[in-house]
């Protein structure tokens, strides 16, 4: 993974003096509220419910050892240890405190850490594939080029201050893991027919109250230009996006005002004139170096056939169950990648404590694991498993409730903090994403309904992605009593949808049965072994309608 | 107060509104829309002529004109309006401008390190920025990631070098 | 309908309501029920309190008050004075 060197040490610690600097105007007056608000927002550090909240970065989801240690000391030294994984692959603190900010910066410096722009209107973290590196269809490690867009989007001096935030998501495969499509700014890893890599970017993406799928603005994108094609998209954003209401700010709203085609003609027109200049061209030294950060660990030469795998299924139900589901394929022979649940049925999905977080770095260093990754559902993922650590790596998972054997099952519920934390939120999720885990806590019956995902949001900004659950869950409030609504049918992989609002919502009594009536919807039609979203797309909503509302 | 480059300076233009007649002599500050309407006039006084480019405008419009003009001052009107560091870039870049860029308005000495690396070399202070606030925002963060029109060199270059030097030396 | 002032602590965030007899409070239970004629200058004052850095944001929520005892209307307030009600051991409720 990414080392910093001198100039990223520099940098991160420079940053951190500066937010102490600002720290120092809000409480000594010289800064107001609204003045110091952007400024604690590209660090990170929100007003919510009940006190501050800081949103850690984690770049494309990546972290070592060392690293996930000083996330635990810090959510027990600054905060009520416990951290929360969030849907962009960055950790929430829900309870700092403002003066302490500064030092918790500099805690994270030691680490190459940072909350730089992780909030903000500004470009965030580049998000990528949990799988990079490890992942059959790779294509490129996409971490490569999201470290390369990090870097050029830190304090850019024309983008700090846009419309509105920015999200840039790179998936290295065909297959999207990375929900590029639902982003501002999606880049998809290609090979042309010349079996060169080049990069096919899409624009205007995102969820909220008016959600898209975005558009294909570079079809192929040359590796020396990439960053001009950024920034080309970028300025035309800054110029053009609206800024009189918040609502309709994001680059989606751009794209769909003017138009995809004019859209790439302006990128086009704006990355004519950046390219000519030459200053942004990526030199090959630059990807190489980077990319030499992301050369894969040093695999032994492994089988697949490990009879002691087999054997500890054969002996472990528990383990069983688990490698049904949260083990994946690896390209190396003998490997695994290992999806670690934070979904325990009834617990708050996402979030993990600093004794978690220590046990796992314990762990990463017991079965030499490099990294740990997060993914943007809110789970955790070792990479490179050899297969025949996995049953002593699962027993010790299942000590740490970390085993939950439910990976994309329908107790694997993707749930934003909701009203139970957040100032912007409607309505509660994570107990409704509870609920709807205890109901369907057998594992059998998990099974027989497969891969389900199920996306709830406390409000309409969708941290939860309900727009693309295959069923989504929008929390609102509906005179004054909180109220559900479902949506059917999203998904954020390459085969992106947005889910169709199924009717009236339900209360909190009421909406863990309509969940139900939703999936035994599916189990009656379902046919050949369809996976629910494939049963939605083939009969339609009206099904599913009628189930609901008939009575 | 008026810095420019560095140094505490008067301001030589007066400041005109729109339908104000222009004195006979000496250097005068008029609103874009003006200037497009009564360019070859306020040209032809033959004094020193800066324009003044306000929210929601774009400075493309000068086009060539700008060679002629003394400044061009950006008005910000509220900081969140980022606009204003592309329109500083895109006069210095694609206009080739290379007289004065002053930033006037509500903006943050937070901001000044950007502005000034996206061509800005002027900045009117409001009561709370003093010239020492300026000079530490330009200072605060060494070094940056990504080019721009200060051409500085970037990180990556830095890197560059640095492991040329190294791979020489060892 | 009565309301009750409450805003964050600037430094430690922590959620506050006004009682003019004793400031600041850190419990709900202690916080002064506002009538509707009362609120809105209580709002405009608390306006100083923003400029002394004490706390930010302060706004006011609407309260029923039964058999002497208020409660705020909206869900948002009373988690907002409670704490996260899937973590029990956590903010104010957990004392």
């Amino acid at each position: 993974m990414y080392r910093y060197d001198e100039f990223d040490s520099r940098f991160v610690h420079e940053r951190a003096e500066q937010f102490r600097g600002q720290v120092a105007r809000r409480l000594s007056g010289e800064l107001s509220e609204d003045e110091f608000k952007p400024l604690r927002l590209m660090n990170g550090l929100y007003l919510q419910l009940h006190s501050y909240m800081l949103r850690i970065a984690i770049p494309y989801g990546t972290l070592s050892a060392r690293q996930l240690r000083k996330l635990a000391f810090i959510a027990r030294a600054y905060d009520r240890g416990y951290g929360h994984f969030t849907t962009r692959q960055n950790l929430q603190l829900h309870w700092v405190q403002l003066p302490k900010v500064a030092d918790v910066l500099v805690d994270l410096a030691e680490v190459e850490m940072h909350c730089m722009q992780t909030s903000g209107n500004c470009v965030r973290n580049v998000t990528a594939d949990h799988f990079a590196g490890a992942a059959k269809d790779e294509i490129e490690d996409p971490r490569i080029l999201s470290e390369v867009v990090r870097q050029w989007s830190t304090l850019h001096p024309e983008f700090s201050f846009l419309p509105r935030k920015f999200k840039i998501a790179v998936s290295g495969s065909d297959a999207d893991r990375a929900a590029i499509m639902i982003h501002d700014i999606g880049i998809q890893i290609v090979k042309n027919d010349e079996g060169e890599i080049g990069y096919r970017v899409f624009v205007g993406g995102g969820l909220g109250r008016t959600p898209f799928i975005g558009h294909e603005v570079g079809h192929f994108v040359g590796k020396c230009d990439i960053l001009a094609f950024l920034e080309a998209v970028m300025r035309v954003y800054n110029e053009s996006g609206r800024r009189d209401n918040i609502h309709k700010a994001r680059i989606k709203i751009l794209v769909h005002q003017i138009g995809p085609k004019e859209m790439r003609h302006r990128v086009e027109a704006e990355f004519a004139e950046i390219r000519q200049m030459g200053v942004l061209e990526l030199p090959e030294g630059e990807i190489a170096r980077i990319a030499a950060y992301f050369t894969p660990p040093d695999f032994e030469a492994l089988t697949d056939e490990c009879p002691e795998f087999e054997a500890a299924k054969r002996s472990s139900r528990g383990f069983a169950d688990w490698v049904k589901t949260n083990v994946h394929a690896h390209k190396m022979p003998g490997y695994a990648i290992a999806t670690v649940s934070l979904k325990p049925i009834g617990k708050t999905p996402g979030d993990c404590s600093s004794d978690q977080m220590d046990a796992l770095a314990d762990l990463m260093d017991e079965f030499t694991q490099p990294e740990i990754r997060v993914t943007h559902e809110q789970n955790l993922v070792l990479p490179h498993v050899r297969r025949k650590d996995l049953f002593a790596l699962w027993q010790s998972l299942d000590t740490l409730e970390l085993a939950t054997p439910n990976h994309g099952l329908v107790t694997d519920i993707i749930s934003c903090p909701g009203l139970d934390y957040c100032d912007l939120a409607n309505a509660r999720s994570i107990n409704i994403a509870q609920e709807i885990a205890k109901r369907f806590s057998d594992l059998e019956r998990q099974h027989d309904l497969g891969e389900l995902k199920i996306k709830i949001s406390g409000c309409i900004n969708a941290c939860g992605h309900h727009h693309v659950g295959h069923i989504g869950i929008l929390g609102v409030d509906k005179k004054g009593v909180e109220n559900y609504q479902i949506l059917l049918g999203g998904s954020g992989a390459e085969d992106a949808s947005l889910g169709e609002i199924l009717g009236p919502g339900f209360d909190k009594e009421g909406i863990v049965d309509a969940v139900e009536n939703v999936i035994a919807t599916y189990t009656d039609l379902r046919q050949d072994g369809e996976r629910f979203l494939d049963t939605v797309r083939r009969v339609g909503a009206i099904p599913f309608k009628e189930r609901l509302y008939a009575h | 107060m008026l810095i420019k480059r560095g140094r505490i300076v008067d301001d030589p233009f007066l400041a005109l509104a729109d339908g104000e007649p222009a004195p006979q002599s000496g250097a005068i500050l008029v609103s874009l829309k003006r200037f497009g309407a009564e360019k070859d006039a306020l040209l032809a006084r033959g004094f020193p002529l800066a324009v003044r480019v306000a929210a929601g405008e774009s400075p493309q419009s000068l086009s060539d004109d700008v060679h002629k003009l003394a400044a061009v001052v950006l008005l910000v009107g509220y900081f969140k309006d980022g606009r204003a560091f592309s329109w500083a870039r895109l006069i210095r870049t694609r206009l080739g401008y290379k007289g004065e860029i002053r930033i006037s308005g509500h903006f943050l000495k937070d901001q000044i390190a950007f502005f000034s690396r996206v061509g800005a070399d002027a900045f009117d202070l409001s009561e709370n920025i003093s010239p020492e606030d300026v000079d530490l925002a330009l200072k605060e963060i060494s070094n940056v990631y990504q080019p721009s029109v200060d051409g500085r060199r970037t990180i990556p270059e830095l890197r560059g070098r640095m492991n040329e030097r190294r791979r020489l030396a060892s | 309908m009565p309301q009750v002032l409450t805003a964050n602590r600037l430094q430690v965030g922590e959620v506050v309501y006004w009682n003019s007899a004793q400031g600041w409070v850190d419990s709900f239970a202690e916080a002064e029920v506002l009538p509707d004629d009362k609120a809105e200058d209580v709002l405009k004052d608390a306006a100083e309190w923003v400029t002394k850095r004490e706390v930010v944001a302060p706004y006011l929520f609407e309260v029923r008050v039964k058999d002497g005892v208020a409660v705020p209307v909206k869900i948002r307030e009373r988690i907002r004075a409670a704490g996260p009600t899937i973590r029990t051991d956590l903010g104010k409720q957990a004392g």
